[in-house]
């Protein structure tokens, strides 16, 4: 494609009070060649866009260079179809907003942007989506039937589409088919759980196919390509599908690692048990087959402790207090006992707390220190702390213990490691946990054919890895969600919600796919990694690092993507030592591009510069919310924005450092435990890169302290003006980069 | 407007300076008053000791039956262990039908019955909403001119219904002081208990609740005290020299019930009108150099 | 944590039926609020917080016992901030006066003050003050009560000298009898004990 550029600077919103519009047209015009050149004093309203509609129709324009408003804000009003390349240059927040008006600095700062812009516009292709030869499929695989997954299916069915429903029992209804009753939210009475309805729903609807006594051998291809192979009854069956969601629920704690009599007194049962025993009839002595009057109830038993289970279930407080109804039920004049840490009635569930005091069982906040068994009947000593005492309640026919959920993902066996030596936490053999952070430690349940696991990566705890309050159903697999009690402990209430929530995501995902675009968080982007292979070494650093597992291998090494599962966050571009991968609007080269095109004045001038690399989603909002609120900093700072600190290769800082930049910050999202990156792992392997850059700077006998990563978060948005002052003193401190002018 | 005035036990003996102001000040603002007739007490807040709550409740259900009987007069009770005893009755019989038939059988002694109908009304409740501020500064001819009151509000006065203003941070009282151009000054204690009903058989330990109100009123500037409670105003203002004598602090502050400084303000005798020669400590001076006399 | 008790559910099922308002507290959730709005909870043994897990305990005598329970000032303090609405006021009263109608004066003055209190109502439907702190001061005999009173001498003089104290005693009123006949039903078919 033949490209014709154009810029179009608008005046308004301050920027036209702030800098001289006259000498930027002018920089465009005579030095940076911008055939056409214009400025409006209101860019974005209906005159503006006309203008450049007017002129992409009259002058073939097909590059539209915006200096303006932040590319964050307007970019509905700034879409002229995919087959036009959109720049947008910040003047407004990043410059007039920031810096004190007509002032030399900003004028400067200002052009830069300018030079940035146009070079990035310049090196910029036109995209076209990613389109696969083979036929996409739009239904929906879900591996597990309870409450979760049968109502994901009918979520997607009621929305038109199919599912397929794998589920490894020969009966749908995982635990909810077991229960009693449920409690109503908010609380009125106990309900039947409806358990049957949904299963016969969920048999009779067209759209759903059903496998009972199955399990999914085998997952292959990505997302609107997968073939899954399922085993049913001992034939296996593919299907093909376009998502798949993974609600496989949850199993009870382990009671018997509890030293709570459970397995030695008989009449020392779990809350499973308990439902179990309800649904069925009659609540009784598993010793003797009476009839049960006395009843204690244990909460947190495992919960809430770091030997055991270390998080709250959220479930079990109310399982107890209903299983106290069933027994006042089966007998008024019966007493619970509820011995609890905190009593909490996640939801709409408070009213439920009250009737279960209403009805007068007993509460005590404590903890069990000894449960004994004699002449038939049981004693509980128990720590009372409110009471400040120990007291021994008698007369107990049965001891419920609240046990928690485990996920079903949760690996068998936590993988250990050599740590280094004197790490905190490591057995005698210097051998430590670590967080199983990738998917060939999970249980059983998908067997992907990814090359970096069969299953989902999980997490402290076990549960699949993803950012659970803002990304829920999100993994780190593209197109596989996870809902219910799986992705984190829940109730039936929630485990609906969360089904209908990954249907959703699940469609969208079939639909994404098709044509071509990403999921999220860069929902909509046409743009993929493409990859040079003549040049690729086989280095596997790419297959390795991307946090998606989007890329498989031959057996050589050589990479193979997948581009439907990649969500173009860039950390292969940043991994790969050769440079081989990049988009149509986002290279190596190009930022290599943007960076030479920053003109740095004279060692004599005392104007340093320093680029900073930005985080797009945290990091380069938080810097905009600052100028909104009008903070002012240096203005020797040029932000560059990256998709995700993931994507940044060294060889910048050496494109940097010696055209006589002076320093660099690098700021990304919050890594670690609970980490903010969107795409998981990019700032941390950022700051990993990083660590290796002091090599790059030693060859060039550069201080290491030019060279600066921080973690931003979008509320940090006050700091930004001290972080970038500091920054600024220690560069005064090392004074200018010897590179300058060279 | 006419109501039902319920000034109880205390009004006619310790809290006189409270009945002997209100009257003309209310009378001045264009309300009338009715006497229940044959009332009693309402049982303020120790009878529990000889009384179950039924009883109790019948005290004040009978207080009700008389005025409804007579008219649909709202009740003013300006001693607020009379309002809250009443209130709460009030409040109870009408929501609870089991209970006002139980309790109608035994007024039915004497031929009484309650059916709900009376409202039960805090006087501060009636001078804010029903006469208004704007009303009363019409009325104010002296104004205070500024005088740094503290406005004590007690507990008993809201609590715990705050029908007409908050339990946890009531303002009422000192809008009405901002009225006569006084200036309530900031008084975080302003409903800290004074000890109430059992202030006197715990007098030990009441007198602390006592120091650390006036001393949280004096620290924030205040000249005087103003009450709406006869028995506020009794343990705040009666046992200053003991406190001194048990705390070695040297309290001296005058209090006044709200009605007063309204006298005051209004321009009305200082001690036909405004009764000021009941108080103990005496205000007169204070008052007077407000007003400019 | 010494002292080994067990838990037993008589004595929670005794105040739920026989205690004024005793049934609520079935819905404390033992936040401590109360306990930390009282304005005598320093001078409390148990502050109600605890009296109400006591209670649920089965510790009778104690709770029976506490001054706490005869220290409430009847500020409202705890129930207009109590997350449950527990009319906790409501509780302690009917608690004092359960444990008064058994004969445990833990706080006697209190105890003795509220009764005069009551008598006096009941004898003359009004409260003349004069005479109830005359009838409270020598509720324990002559000795006692002239020292108590001439401690409270002066402020007697004082408030006579201000006109705040009436001179003629307080006259029964009309209705009493009647007045009294209903007492005494309320006494006999209400909660908590009858004792007049
Ligand atoms: S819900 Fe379960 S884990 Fe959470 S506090 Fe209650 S008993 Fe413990
Ligand atoms: S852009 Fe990101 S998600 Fe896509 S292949 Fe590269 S590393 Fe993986
Ligand atoms: S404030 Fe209410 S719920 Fe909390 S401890 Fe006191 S009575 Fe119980």
């Amino acid at each position: 494609m033949e490209k014709k550029a154009a810029l179009y600077i608008c005046t308004g919103c301050g920027i036209g009070d702030a800098l001289d519009i006259d000498s930027l047209k002018e920089l465009a015009t005579d030095d940076l060649g911008v055939p056409i050149c214009k400025d409006h004093p209101f860019l974005c309203g209906a005159e503006g866009v006309d203008l450049i509609k007017k002129d992409i129709q009259d002058e073939g324009v097909n590059t539209i260079i915006i200096a303006g408003c932040s590319g964050r804000v307007n970019y509905d009003v700034f879409n002229f179809g995919p087959d036009k390349i959109v720049e947008r240059i910040n003047l407004r927040e990043q410059v007039a907003w920031c810096q004190p008006p007509k002032e030399e600095d900003t004028q400067m700062l200002a052009e830069d942007y300018l030079r940035m812009g146009c070079s990035k516009a310049n090196d910029t292709e036109p995209l076209e989506p990613y389109i696969a030869e083979e036929e996409y499929s739009k239904d929906i695989l879900i591996v597990g039937g309870g409450v979760a997954g049968m109502t994901a299916a009918l979520e997607i069915a009621k929305a038109g589409r199919k599912a397929i429903l794998v589920e490894k029992e020969d009966k749908l209804g995982g635990f909810l088919g077991k229960m009693k009753k449920l409690i109503t939210m908010p609380y009125k009475d106990l309900s039947d759980t409806g358990a049957e309805d949904l299963i016969k729903e969920v048999n009779e609807n067209d759209n759903i196919k059903v496998y009972t006594s199955a399990t999914v051998a085998k997952i292959s291809g990505s997302p609107g390509l997968f073939t899954a192979e399922i085993s049913a009854d001992g034939n296996s069956v593919q299907e093909r599908v376009g998502s798949v969601i993974q609600a496989t629920g949850w199993t009870p704690y382990d009671a018997s690692k509890l030293n709570l009599g459970y397995g030695k007194i008989k009449d020392v049962i779990t809350n499973v048990e308990m439902e179990e025993m309800a649904a069925k009839g009659k609540i009784t002595r598993p010793s003797d087959g009476k009839e049960v009057k006395n009843v204690l109830f244990v909460q947190c038993a495992g919960s809430r402790d770091p030997e055991h289970l270390p998080y709250c279930s959220s479930y079990c407080c109310l399982a107890s207090l209903k299983q106290a109804a069933y027994v006042k039920e089966q007998n008024p004049e019966a007493v619970n006992y509820i011995v609890y840490k905190d009593m909490r009635t996640v939801g709409q569930a408070e009213d439920f707390y009250r009737k279960a005091q209403e009805d007068g069982d007993v509460f005590i906040r404590g903890s069990i220190v000894n449960i004994n068994e004699n002449g038939g009947k049981l004693s509980v000593e128990t720590d009372d702390e409110l009471l400040g005492e120990r007291v021994n309640i008698e007369e107990i026919d049965l001891v419920v213990l609240a046990v928690g959920m485990v996920p079903t993902s949760q690996p068998d066996q936590i993988p250990r490691i050599q740590a280094p030596e004197g790490t905190e936490g490591a057995d005698e053999e210097g051998m430590i946990e670590v967080m199983p952070d990738s998917g060939f430690f999970a249980k059983s349940a998908l067997n992907l054919e990814y090359r970096q696991g069969p299953e989902l990566p999980t997490l402290k705890y076990g549960f699949p890895d993803s950012h659970f309050i803002c990304f829920p159903y999100e993994t780190r697999r593209t197109g596989i969600y996870t809902a219910g009690c799986v992705r984190r402990p829940m109730e039936v209430v929630k485990a609906k919600e969360d089904a209908a929530g990954a249907a959703m995501k699940a469609i969208q995902c079939c639909e994404a796919s098709s044509q071509g675009v990403a999921l999220h968080p860069r929902a909509g982007d046409i743009s993929y990694p493409e990859f040079n292979m003549q040049r690729c070494t086989q280095c596997k650093r790419c297959t390795e690092e991307c946090p998606f597992g989007a890329i498989n291998e031959d057996e050589k090494g050589n990479p193979l993507p997948n581009p439907t599962r990649c969500r173009r966050c860039g950390v292969c571009m940043g991994a790969c030592p050769e440079r081989i991968i990049s988009f149509k609007n986002y290279s190596v080269g190009m930022i290599g591009n943007m960076i030479k095109a920053i003109e740095v004045p004279e060692e004599d001038e005392e104007k340093p510069r320093v680029i900073a690399f930005v985080c797009e989603n945290d990091a380069y909002p938080a810097i905009d919310m600052a100028a909104i609120k009008r903070m002012q900093w240096s203005p020797y700072v040029r932000f560059i924005p990256v998709r995700c600190l993931g994507s940044i290769n060294l060889v910048w800082v050496a494109d940097a450092m010696s055209k006589g930049i002076d320093g660099l910050l690098f700021l990304g999202c919050r890594h670690g435990d609970d980490y903010q990156c969107h795409f998981i792992k990019g700032s941390e392997l950022a700051e990993t890169r990083l660590g290796k850059v002091s090599e790059t700077l030693d060859r060039l006998a550069l201080e290491a302290e030019r060279v600066k990563f921080l973690e931003i978060g979008i509320t940090d948005y006050n700091r930004i003006p001290t972080i970038i002052n500091e920054f600024m003193e220690t560069i005064d401190e090392l004074g200018p980069n010897p590179y300058k002018g060279w | 407007m006419k109501y039902f005035l319920y000034w109880g036990c205390s009004l006619e003996a310790s809290g006189v300076n409270y009945l002997r102001s209100l009257k003309p000040v209310c009378e001045a603002l264009g309300m009338e008053f009715e006497e229940i007739p044959d009332w009693n007490c309402c049982g303020a807040s120790v009878s529990y000791a000889g009384a179950n709550d039924l009883a109790i409740k019948v005290l004040n259900a009978r207080n009700l039956a008389l005025a409804e009987k007579k008219a649909n007069y709202d009740i003013i009770a300006p001693c607020s262990s009379c309002y809250i005893q009443m209130i709460k009755v009030n409040h109870e019989i009408q929501e609870n039908e089991s209970l006002r038939e139980r309790v109608n059988s035994i007024l039915a002694e004497d031929g009484l019955a309650y059916n709900g109908s009376i409202r039960v009304r805090h006087i501060q409740d009636v001078l804010f909403n029903d006469i208004g501020t704007e009303q009363i500064k019409r009325h104010v001819t002296k104004p205070l001119n500024g005088l740094k009151v503290a406005g004590y509000v007690g507990c008993q006065s809201v609590r715990p219904y705050g029908e007409y203003d908050s339990v946890h941070n009531p303002v009422v009282q000192d809008k009405l002081l901002e009225a006569l151009d006084a200036k309530p000054v900031p008084f975080p204690k302003k409903i800290q208990c004074c000890g109430s009903g059992i202030f006197l058989p715990e007098m030990d330990l009441c007198l602390g609740l006592v120091r650390d109100i006036l001393d949280d009123a004096v620290s924030h500037g205040a000249e005087i005290i103003s009450t709406v409670c006869p028995m506020c105003a009794m343990n705040l203002e009666m046992y200053q020299d003991r406190i001194n004598e048990k705390y070695g602090t040297d309290f001296d502050i005058p209090i006044v019930y709200l009605t007063q400084l309204m006298a005051v303000a209004f321009g009305m005798d200082l001690k036909r009108d405004a009764a000021l020669h009941h108080n103990v400590i005496p205000p007169e001076n204070i008052l007077k150099a407000a007003i400019g006399n | 944590m010494e002292t080994n008790t067990s838990y037993d559910p008589s004595f929670a099922r005794e105040v739920f039926e026989n205690v004024d308002s005793g049934e609520e507290i079935k819905m404390c959730m033992q936040c401590g609020m109360c306990a930390a709005s009282c304005p005598l909870r320093e001078h409390m043994d148990y502050p109600p917080r605890q009296i109400f897990s006591m209670i649920r305990a089965g510790k009778r005598d104690m709770v029976l016992n506490a001054n706490s329970i005869m220290m409430c000032t009847s500020c409202y303090t705890c129930q207009v901030r109590c997350p449950r609405g527990i009319p906790v006021i409501d509780v302690m009263h009917g608690l004092a006066h359960y444990a008064i109608s058994k004969g445990i004066l833990t706080r006697k003055d209190t105890a003795v003050f509220g009764r005069e209190f009551w008598q006096q109502i009941y004898k003359t439907g009004r409260i003349d003050e004069k005479d109830l702190s005359r009838r409270y001061f020598f509720a324990d005999g002559i000795i006692t009560g002239i020292k108590k009173s001439l401690q409270m001498a002066r402020m007697g003089i004082i408030m006579l000298l201000h006109g705040r104290m009436k001179i003629l005693p307080e006259k029964k009123i009309k209705g009493i009898k009647s007045l009294r006949s209903m007492l005494d039903k309320a006494m006999q078919t209400g909660k908590g004990g009858s004792e007049v």
